[in-house]
This record gives structure tokens, sequence and C-alpha cells, in this order.
């Protein structure tokens, strides 16, 4: 059964993080420059929000708001849905799809240790669906 | 086998379109209005393009756009990946991990017939994993 530790070694578990203060339009220019979708939102170690493209699509022109006079803390999504290393992949999915969510950082106790994303879900069930139908065909042929 | 059928019928045919000299703004009212995350850009009946919220969150106040100033032709993805009622799921996971996007409109006779996300997709697997399951117990128990 493949769990959230699977998938962080595979991936890495870099996170890319910002301050609560930081400005939608910095936000925007990091996402872009690493490539990503959702950035954490952090004081300190405490993580105190997530902040991605949905709630910068939602949020931000259409409520009159303007990405350089706005900081992240005014638009994030607070409360954060996590993990953990052990979580299966399974659960994993259940969560993204009931909760509307694409991205899950992942916590060890009270640590953030990465974050995980519907991509890096979606990867592990291809690799795992490729490893079972290898599995299958090694049977039939009884190696 | 599950194919992009079972997630029409699981999920329905509905497609929201944009013509391409609609604004970005409009388009983003659109998004909200409807909770998703993509218009399929149409001209006379033709595919012509998709406008995401990465295209949003990519190519606008970054590169010094004005929503209400700017139309979705100039910020809408053209070179739109397709799949038709007959795609196989696993060909749709491998099209979004690899060319890293979101949605598939679902082509049939030159006809745009639906939509799906990677959301949907990760439904049906949710769904499809029992299949999976079953045909790895019968084949061990030589039903």
């Amino acid at each position: 059964m493949i769990t959230v530790q699977h998938i962080l070694k595979i991936k890495g578990n870099h996170i890319w993080m910002i301050g609560p203060q930081v400005t939608v339009f910095d936000a925007l220019k990091l996402m872009a420059e690493k490539e990503v979708g959702a950035l954490l939102v952090v004081e300190g170690e405490k993580v105190v929000g997530i902040f991605s493209e949905r709630d910068y699509a939602r949020k931000v022109i259409l409520k009159g708001q303007s990405s350089k006079d706005t900081p992240v803390s005014n638009i994030m999504t607070e409360r954060v849905i996590t993990v953990n290393p052990e979580t299966s992949v399974d659960v994993c999915m259940g969560l993204m799809t009931d909760r509307h969510i694409r991205h899950l950082p992942v916590m060890e106790g009270n640590k953030l240790i990465g974050v995980i994303s519907i991509g890096d879900v979606v990867k592990a069930i291809i690799a795992e669906q490729s490893n079972l139908i290898e599995h299958l065909e090694n049977y039939i042929v009884g190696r | 086998m599950k194919t992009v059928i079972d997630i029409l019928r699981a999920k329905g045919d509905e497609v929201y379109t944009v013509e391409p000299q609609v604004t970005v703004f409009e388009a983003l009212k659109k998004m909200a209005e409807n909770d998703i995350g993509a218009l399929v850009v149409v001209e006379a009946g033709r595919v012509v393009g998709i406008f995401t919220e990465r295209d949003y969150a990519r190519k606008m106040i970054l590169k010094d756009r004005s929503s209400r100033d700017t139309p979705v032709r100039k910020v809408m993805t053209e070179h739109v990946i397709t799949v038709d009622p007959a795609t196989a799921i696993e060909v749709c996971m491998d099209l979004i991990v690899h060319r890293h996007i979101s949605h598939l409109p679902v082509i049939e006779n030159n006809q745009l017939i639906g939509i799906i996300s990677i959301g949907d997709i990760l439904k049906a697997v949710i769904f499809g994993h029992v299949r999976l399951l079953e045909y790895q117990d019968s084949l061990v128990f030589g039903r």
C-alpha cells in the first residue's frame, strides 16, 4: 500500500513557503518561479494557511482587491487539511475529492516535512498500476 | 477498463465555454459562478483554446496585464490537448501528468461534448479501485 512517505521519497520534501504579510503579487512570482500551484503560509514554525491559484482566482479581482496591495493572509485558506507520512494514498485521494483541494501539507507531529499535490497522487497511482501489471504478468508467466 | 465515457456518465456532459474576445474578468466571474477551474474557448463552434486558473496566475499581473482590459484570447492556452469518449482513463492520467495539465476537453465528431478534470479522474479511480482488486482476485483463484 502506497503511503505519503513513498511519495515524498520520490518527489522530495522541499516546501515553498511564505509569511502571511507577503503580498499576493510576490506570492504569485514565487509560484511562477517554482512552477507550483500553491504556497504554504507559515509564521515561524507554525502553518497558518495555504494560498493557491484558486484563492487568487476567486478572491482578489472579483472582490475589488489588488494583488500588489493585498497580503496573502487576507485571502489564504486558513483551515489547512494535512496528512502524515503513514497516510495511505487512498485516504489522500478521498480528502482531495471530498474537500475539493489539490494540496496536502505533510506533518510529522508538529513539524511540517513536505507537501503532496494532486499531481503527485496521480503519479503514484500510475506507478502502482504499472507495478501491479508487472506483478500480474510475472505471475502469469510463472516467474 | 474504464474510459472517458464512464466518467462523463458519472459527472454529466456539462462544459463551460467562453468566446475568445470575452475579458479575463468576465471569464473569472463565470468560473467562480460555476465553481470550476477552466473554461474551453470556442469560436464559431470550434475549440480554439482553454483558459485555466494557471493561465490567470501566470500570465496576467506578472505580465502587467489587467483582467478587465485583456481578452481571454491573449492568455489562453492555444494548443489544447483533448480526448475522445473511448480514451482509457490510464491514458488520461498519463496526459495530465506528462503535459502538466488539469483539464481534458472531450471531442466526438469534431464536437465538444464534455470535459474531464484531474478531480474527475481521481473520483473514477476511487470507484474503479474495486475493479482492479477483483481482477487480481479472480486471477489468483483461477475463475
